[in-house]
């Protein structure tokens, strides 16, 4: 019995060893930087091929992890510094959370390089109280349109017209929509937007010095208010609805119940191989343009590069490598979106991205302060509580108590 | 069952089999066979431990370290030691590990950071912020230059950048002390910077690499007023100038521009009144969350709302599916009914599916234009758009998936109840209504009583019910997160993430420390009072 268990003490200790030794042979590394990247599943292979490229010609290695697109945000905030990334892809729209945090790194273009980029997408991708900084280098623009299915419907140069095609074709059969625009009862700010720009709606004004003022909110502004008793009357015609969600709007709009989507280019290869016949456009002008919000996504530097002593080699990837027009293209289209940079735009051969593009001209760029995050849900609640059908709240009164709730959470 | 038995059950009765099992796995295992399967168990244990501690060491978690180090020792010998000093520990060690894993740390985490301000923008220590604030208080000066640049070492030896104005196109060398033209002629450049500059050797590679630090801090000065040419990249300079500066010594921000000074104000941020620099930094508060969610209208009036309704949604789920599930059972009880099996199954169901499908149908069949439910009945009722009526689908929803649960425990409970009682109370002339609520209902109560405090507890926090089927809406139009149908825990979750400033993890948590207490008083008030049920017996 004896010998037994020394015996067993011996296998036991043995193993501990040769598991502590394959530790150490795997973390014994090589003399070359690593570059750790975040990002989504459907950017892995574009990223690994242009940063391996980028890493070749520089003399380092770079190693992809696939992680959740939004979980990317949130991680960046807990994630130990062993294991922290030098380089994420991310959304504009987390640029002021992320640098609020003190998670991502200033980035300065050249000037050429600025030049190949449009205004709007530097724009949003920079956030500072008094310094306004750059924050990342967008690589990819989307936003939403108006899908025309041109068998059922012609092709709407006004609103008016828009509407009264639109209500023809819902008058048509029972079930049919109107609009096929999806809110669902969280409601969605997001897909309402070219609505509530027509109207003269905004989010946030900006100050003197050219950054978005949270304290200055556009939800319930005068002009917006002088045209909101129009929602109530799209209400009542059954123009638009509250119980439309993303699944009801796509469902609609296949089966042919609904002759005008309201959607985005994450669509496109599913409408691509529906064979319905269909044209994006921008929503025909309200009162205002109805422009959509423009979502930007890009590569950040974050401030673990410096923890890991790879800052200026991320910083270089980031700021001379995925800037360039090769790159962006293989970025964007690995992604299917259109491309940041204007060269590589002109690049772009599939129409249906093409036209998303167009119907995105004049947007604005989703806000990128943190006090965006209180904005969702209290305007997407003032579109349900305006246009759920019978019932519904007088859109004045349900956007003023919106506005009124918007700045009291921001304090 | 049978196939592990039929070696067995060939040669012996068909009795026999079923009770020896356990003591046969038993003796099977306590030979060399059970030593062998202990030793490859403690091997992996201990290699797993040993992979651990060595990620830990890299990270100069030694606290960690040492903890880990005697758990696993402790672990070993109790299983290696003679059997009768650590039998019960044996047993014990298993479950104390998960309940510290799943139970401890976690409830530990949530308590401490209740006690801070992790928000957006107090997520990182002090000495990161202040690099990062004076990393952001960096602006390119008027007409301020960009550069191509490359790290070289001199004649001597000395680190110098070799620049091109990106603009005008004349080439610097610059060092600390300043920057000195020098012919353009000598400086060529290629697709990724510059390639070569006569009279100096460039670092690149490894050499380039291990200087990213040095390159950091070295800043080239030009002109007058602190502003310098820095590095960005490997192969990019800029001209920047400090907006803030840092004086150690006093711990504060001064603006450069007006003199300003910004303290560190207590709150984990450097302010000059309600001016405060981007980042902050995590730090202890103290009670102020807490005080918060008892005093901070915006908080606090939602709270009590949002309480008053989680009670009563808690408490309807659990008594409606309670009383369905115990109606269907007794409905079911009978003996030699016909197809009583698949009743029985189809009550099952609803259990069968995973709750975050049904959740989602049933989200599609409440739609109040397109729903199946209005479109079948003819009604047109506002399921999930209005405020009370989508309380009622919250209710009815859970009770639904709550149902089959009780089905099956009341009938278990039901046929554990000896027939002579009933029995007996039928030859005293009893209607089947008293027996029922004098015999059977009594006995049955103290089998099921503490699973309705279970289930009121699981409900009370029925995350995924609430948050899958209404998200909380319809939303209510005064200045809260809180939907006319989140329950508490859906209630900080919204805390935690869609705050007024981004996130509020400290306050999430207070809020959760407030729950668990309602919880845990509720719980322990409500078995107390099952314990009287038990002195009936």
């Amino acid at each position: 019995m004896r010998t037994k268990r020394t015996a067993a003490i011996v296998v036991v200790a043995l193993a501990a060893i040769l598991a502590a030794l394959a530790g150490g042979a795997k973390a014994a590394t090589s003399a070359t930087p690593v570059i750790t990247i975040w990002t989504d599943q459907n950017r892995q292979a574009a990223v690994t091929q242009v940063a391996t490229a980028w890493a070749n010609a520089r003399g380092a290695t770079v190693n992809v992890v696939v992680k959740n697109f939004g979980d990317i945000e949130t991680n960046l905030g807990t994630v130990a510094a062993a294991d922290a990334p030098d380089v994420v892809v991310g959304a504009h729209d987390w640029t002021g959370q992320l640098a609020a945090n003190g998670l991502v790194e200033p980035i300065y273009l050249k000037p050429a390089e600025k030049a190949q980029f449009p205004a709007y997408t530097l724009n949003a991708f920079s956030y500072g109280l008094a310094v306004k900084k750059l924050y990342g280098v967008p690589t990819q623009i989307e936003n939403i349109g108006l899908v025309v299915n041109t068998s059922l419907a012609k092709v709407p140069t006004t609103f008016k017209q828009l509407e009264a095609e639109a209500l023809a074709y819902k008058h048509k059969k029972s079930g049919n929509l109107a609009i096929a625009v999806q809110q669902g009862s969280g409601g969605d700010a997001y897909h309402m937007y070219p609505f509530f720009s027509g109207l003269g709606g905004y989010i946030f004004g900006t100050n003197s010095a050219g950054n978005l003022d949270p304290s200055n909110i556009g939800v319930a502004n005068k002009k917006f208010l002088k045209n909101a008793s129009l929602i109530d009357k799209w209400n009542k015609e059954g123009l638009i609805n509250a119980a439309v969600d993303s699944s009801t709007a796509q469902n609609a709009f296949l089966k042919k119940q609904a002759a005008f989507w309201i959607t985005g280019p994450w669509n496109s290869q599913l409408l691509e191989q529906s064979g319905i016949k269909f044209k994006v456009v921008q929503m025909p002008a309200i009162v205002y343009p109805s422009v959509p919000f423009l979502g930007v996504q890009g590569f950040m530097v974050t401030k673990y590069a410096s923890v890991h002593g790879v800052d200026a080699l991320a910083q270089d990837l980031v700021s001379n490598y995925f800037s360039t027009p090769t790159a962006q293209l293989a970025l964007a289209l690995a992604n299917g979106r259109f491309p940041a940079n204007v060269q590589a735009g002109k690049k772009v051969t599939d129409p249906v991205l093409a036209e998303f593009g167009k119907a995105g001209v004049g947007g604005v760029p989703m806000p990128n302060i943190p006090q965006m995050n209180s904005v969702w849900s209290d305007l997407g609640a003032a579109w349900v509580n305006s246009t759920k059908g019978a019932g519904a709240t007088p859109a004045r009164q349900s956007f003023t108590a919106a506005a009124r709730s918007i700045a009291d959470k921001i304090g | 069952m049978s196939a592990t038995t039929a070696g067995t059950a060939a040669a012996a009765p068909v009795k026999l089999p079923r009770p020896a099992i356990l003591p046969r796995a038993i003796s099977a295992f306590s030979g060399t066979t059970g030593l062998m399967v202990k030793i490859v168990l403690l091997a992996l244990l201990n290699a797993f431990a040993f992979w651990a501690m060595y990620v830990l060491v890299t990270r100069s978690h030694w606290v960690a370290v040492v903890v880990l180090l005697l758990a696993t020792i402790g672990i070993d010998l109790v299983y290696l030691m003679p059997r009768q000093k650590t039998l019960p520990l044996k047993f014990l060690i298993p479950g104390t590990v998960f309940l510290l894993a799943f139970q401890v740390i976690p409830i530990f985490y949530t308590i401490d950071v209740a006690f801070t301000n992790y928000s957006t923008g107090h997520v990182i220590t002090k000495s990161d912020a202040i690099a990062q604030i004076k990393l952001t208080s960096l602006q390119p000066p008027a007409n301020g230059r960009s550069y191509t640049m490359a790290a070289a070492k001199d004649a001597s030896g000395n680190l110098v950048l070799i620049l091109k104005d990106d603009t005008s196109g004349k080439t610097y060398v610059g060092t600390q002390k300043g920057l000195t033209p020098i012919p353009e002629s000598g400086v060529k450049t290629g697709a990724l910077g510059i390639t070569s500059a006569a009279g100096y050797t460039l670092l690149t590679g490894p050499a380039l690499f291990a200087l990213d630090k040095t390159l950091q801090n070295y800043i080239v000065p030009v002109g007058t007023g602190g502003a310098g040419i820095r590095p960005q990249t490997i192969s990019t300079a800029v001209e920047l100038e400090p907006t803030l500066r840092y004086d150690a010594k006093r711990d504060v921000f001064i603006r450069i521009s007006d003199g300003t000074v910004f303290r560190d104000n207590g709150r984990g941020e450097y302010a000059h009144g309600a001016d405060a620099l981007e980042p902050g930094w995590k730090t202890g508060v103290g009670f102020k969350n807490f005080h918060r969610v008892v005093s901070d209208p915006l908080v606090q009036q939602p709270f009590v709302r949002v309480l008053i309704w989680t009670i009563v949604f808690a408490t309807s789920t659990v008594l409606i599916s309670f009383f369905v599930g115990l109606f269907l059972a007794i409905a079911l009880d009978k003996r030699g009914m016909r197809g009583q099996r698949i009743y029985r199954s189809l009550i099952v169901i609803p259990w069968a599916i995973p709750g975050f499908i049904a959740l989602l149908v049933w989200q599609g069949l409440l739609n109040d234009q397109f729903g199946v439910v209005n479109r079948l009945l003819h009604i047109n009722i506002p399921w999930l758009f209005d405020a009370n009526w989508a309380k009622v689908s919250c209710i009815l929803v859970s009770a639904w998936l709550t149902v089959p649960y009780f089905f099956l425990v009341s009938m278990g409970a039901l046929q554990s109840i000896p027939e002579e009682l009933t029995e007996a109370g039928r030859v005293d002339g009893g209607s089947p209504w008293a027996l029922f609520r004098r015999v059977t209902f009594p006995l049955l109560l103290i089998a099921v009583a503490p699973l309705l405090i279970a289930s009121f507890a699981f409900n009370f926090n029925n995350f995924n019910n609430i948050y899958l089927l209404t998200g909380g809406g319809p939303p209510q139009s005064n200045s809260s997160v809180a939907g006319s149908t989140d329950i508490l825990i859906s209630y900080t979750y919204k805390i935690a993430l869609a705050s007024g400033k981004g996130n509020d993890y400290g306050l999430a948590c207070a809020v959760s420390i407030f729950i668990f207490i309602i919880v845990a008083v509720i719980s322990t008030i409500a078995f107390s009072r099952t314990r009287v049920l038990e002195d009936i017996s």
